[in-house]
């Protein structure tokens, strides 16, 4: 998958303009349950977005919007300041993949990302030569040349899912969306499809936009991450804004491991469980709130300073340290922590640590 | 498998599989049931077709009133099979492609002429249409004749075959999603080009299917139609009402002719259907992984 450099002339490939994609106040209610609440998002032409977020988020409902296979209930999607309210899917020039690939079954690869073009009025239909030219330019794309004539019964997971993107790319689409485009195959192919997937966005420049609901994914990949929840945009940004400065406890429970306690900040000392935590965060006054901290980010301290302590319920192996399971406190709150391997705990046994790096969220 | 222990006396099998005589018994008794309720009559109706020769069949089934009788039959067929693959394709599509009020009461009612007896279905068309009915002076004071003529065939067929087309195909439609569909949608095609391109080749086999079974009740269909044709010789008698009539009056040999062209239909549909599967078993088979 890694012999992509030796296509020169990339701009037969990709060209209707990419453009900037806003959506203003986009909900939706399918019946009286709603699935999108006046989000709103502004991306820039080329950028490579992820719709990150857990199942019943909205994030494939805003995908869908955006396609033009779902109408909002309010709100406006402009298309490179265009308003698309109206304007039916035929008409939007986008090319859009789908989770289960929905190929054309009866239908060889060729006629599958020929399709695109052939159902064009014919006054717009390039010449059969000229289609079959770009067909096999996109099939050397996606590295299937020499699959034209195999049925997409007769290819693999990974193999259809290319043959999908050749032909969302086929008809030269201003906009790329995908849904979950990787979520049916096995982790190596993920991990190769997302490597070209990169490739071919920065080769072809399309504004593309993919749902998924892996974290890594979407870290790996996107130019920017939007996170969502609940049909709410929780927050936008890199994958070190995400990562590193989250906006809310969710966003932080949901990207990385992480572990979420209910404290109190009295005048600039934060209490766990009613005990100075040895953490202190520059506030006066009383107030309770949310302390998160990421597994791997803490050290074990001596028992007789402050610090948070648990009692362990359950060790495993974790990649090159041990992962601690820990109960806090009488009300039996759960904290996880990683310690290296030769200071692991006995089942049973207290532990005091501290979080080197940590957030407080508002309760 | 030598070296596997097992307990002195004890004979390993699958768990599916049961004792040889039970297996012989059973197969015994469907190959037995199938012969006495099947095969026999079928055998008997070419051979007492054939029993006085081809040439007396040949003349049987070649009098007039027998051949008006065949081609009013074909005529049927070729209305109300059209009629209803069209109505069977649209009520699949929005049953298997929308959600809409009233969804499951569709699939019920196209259900209704497979409970209702065909004897009651044509005499629907008698109280709407006949003489008497609710609709019938209106039409014969405009000269529209449809009891006891050709209209009214042809209505009670395509009752009685309503649901065979719309049944093949609404499974496999739902099973089958719109993902298809919408992904032609967005590479720009039109919604006609959307049906003709994806969907209906999506479901061609099913709708052959569905095609032969509806052709073979069209044809042999004989309570609702007996009920609205009237019987009028060599104008109002399909096949099956004339293989009654021929047997009424004793003409057993002309009776069993046409009643044997009706079984080389039965068995023309079975053969063909059996090619299909055999011939595109791949492709029918992709059609319905994937």
């Amino acid at each position: 998958m890694n012999a992509m450099t030796e296509f020169a002339d990339d701009q037969s490939i990709a060209l209707g303009a990419p453009v900037g994609v806003t959506i203003e106040n986009v909900a939706k209610d399918f019946g009286d349950s709603p699935a999108l609440h006046g989000v709103s998002l502004d991306v820039h032409a080329g950028e490579l977005v992820a719709l990150l977020g857990p199942s019943g988020s909205g994030k494939t409902t805003l995908l869908r919007i955006l396609a033009g296979l779902e109408a909002p209930s309010s709100g406006r999607v402009l298309f490179g300041g265009e308003d698309t309210l109206g304007l039916p899917v035929q008409d939007r020039n986008i090319g859009f993949v789908f989770q289960h690939y929905a190929l054309f079954r009866h239908m060889t690869v060729f006629d599958n990302i020929a399709f695109g073009l052939t159902v064009r009025r014919r006054r717009d239909r390039p010449a059969s030569a000229e289609i079959r030219r770009r067909v096999l330019h996109l099939l050397d794309l996606v590295q299937l040349s020499g699959f034209e004539k195999r049925y997409p019964a007769q290819l693999s997971g990974g193999q259809r899912q290319r043959v999908a993107l050749a032909r969302a790319l086929a008809i030269e689409p201003r906009l790329l969306l995908l849904d979950e485009p990787f979520g049916a195959l096995d982790a190596q192919v993920r991990r190769d499809l997302r490597r070209w997937l990169r490739e071919i966005h920065d080769r072809t420049g399309h504004t593309t936009f993919f749902v998924t609901h892996d974290q890594e994914e979407a870290l790996e990949l996107a130019d920017r991450i939007v996170v969502m929840s609940k049909g709410r945009i929780e927050q936008v940004g890199s994958a070190d804004d995400i990562y590193d400065r989250p906006a809310s406890p969710f966003v932080f429970s949901f990207i990385g491991e992480s572990s979420l306690l209910p404290v109190e900040i009295t005048d600039g000392t934060v209490l766990v469980d009613g005990a100075p935590s040895g953490l202190s965060f520059g506030e006066t006054g009383t107030r309770p709130a949310t302390l998160g901290f990421r597994p791997h980010d803490v050290t074990l301290v001596s028992d007789d300073g402050p610090a948070i302590r648990g009692r362990v319920v359950a060790e495993r192996r974790h990649g090159a340290r041990r992962r601690l399971e820990l109960q806090v406190g009488p009300k039996q709150l759960r904290a996880e922590i990683d310690v290296e391997v030769e200071a692991s705990r006995a089942i049973g046994s207290l532990v005091a640590f501290q979080p080197e790096r940590w957030r407080i969220f508002p309760a | 498998m030598a070296d596997v222990a097992v307990p002195s006396g004890a004979v390993f099998t699958g768990a599916a599989t049961e004792k040889r005589a039970v297996r012989i018994a059973l197969t015994t008794v469907a190959l037995v049931f199938l012969a006495i309720f099947l095969l026999l009559p079928l055998v008997s109706v070419f051979y007492e077709a054939f029993r006085s020769g081809f040439g007396v069949f040949l003349k049987a089934i070649s009098d007039r009133d027998t051949l008006a009788a065949v081609r009013l039959t074909v005529l049927v067929a070729a209305v109300s099979v059209p009629a209803n693959l069209i109505f069977g394709l649209a009520a699949s599509w929005a049953i298997a492609k929308y959600e809409f009020r009233g969804k499951s009461f569709l699939i019920t009612l196209i259900d209704l002429p497979f409970s209702v007896s065909p004897v009651t279905s044509g005499l629907i068309y008698v109280l709407l249409f006949g003489a008497h009915g609710y609709l019938g002076p209106f039409l014969q004071s405009h000269g529209i004749q449809v009891i006891f003529a050709v209209p009214g065939i042809v209505l009670a067929t395509i009752f009685v075959t309503f649901p065979f087309i719309a049944r093949e195909l609404i499974p496999i439609m739902q099973a089958q999603g719109t993902q298809d569909e919408e992904a032609a949608l967005s590479l720009g095609a039109s919604g006609w080009r959307v049906f003709f391109r994806v969907t209906l080749p999506n479901v061609k086999w099913a709708l052959l299917y569905g095609v032969l079974l509806c052709n073979a009740r069209a044809m042999g269909e004989f309570g609702a139609v007996s009920v609205v044709s009237g019987h009028i010789r060599g104008k109002t008698n399909t096949m099956p009402l004339q293989v009654e009539i021929l047997y009424n009056e004793y003409s057993y040999q002309a009776a069993f002719g046409v009643a044997s062209l009706l079984a080389l239909l039965a068995l023309v549909t079975l053969i063909i259907k059996t090619v299909l599967e055999w011939r595109y078993a791949e492709e029918i088979a992709a059609t319905r992984r994937h």
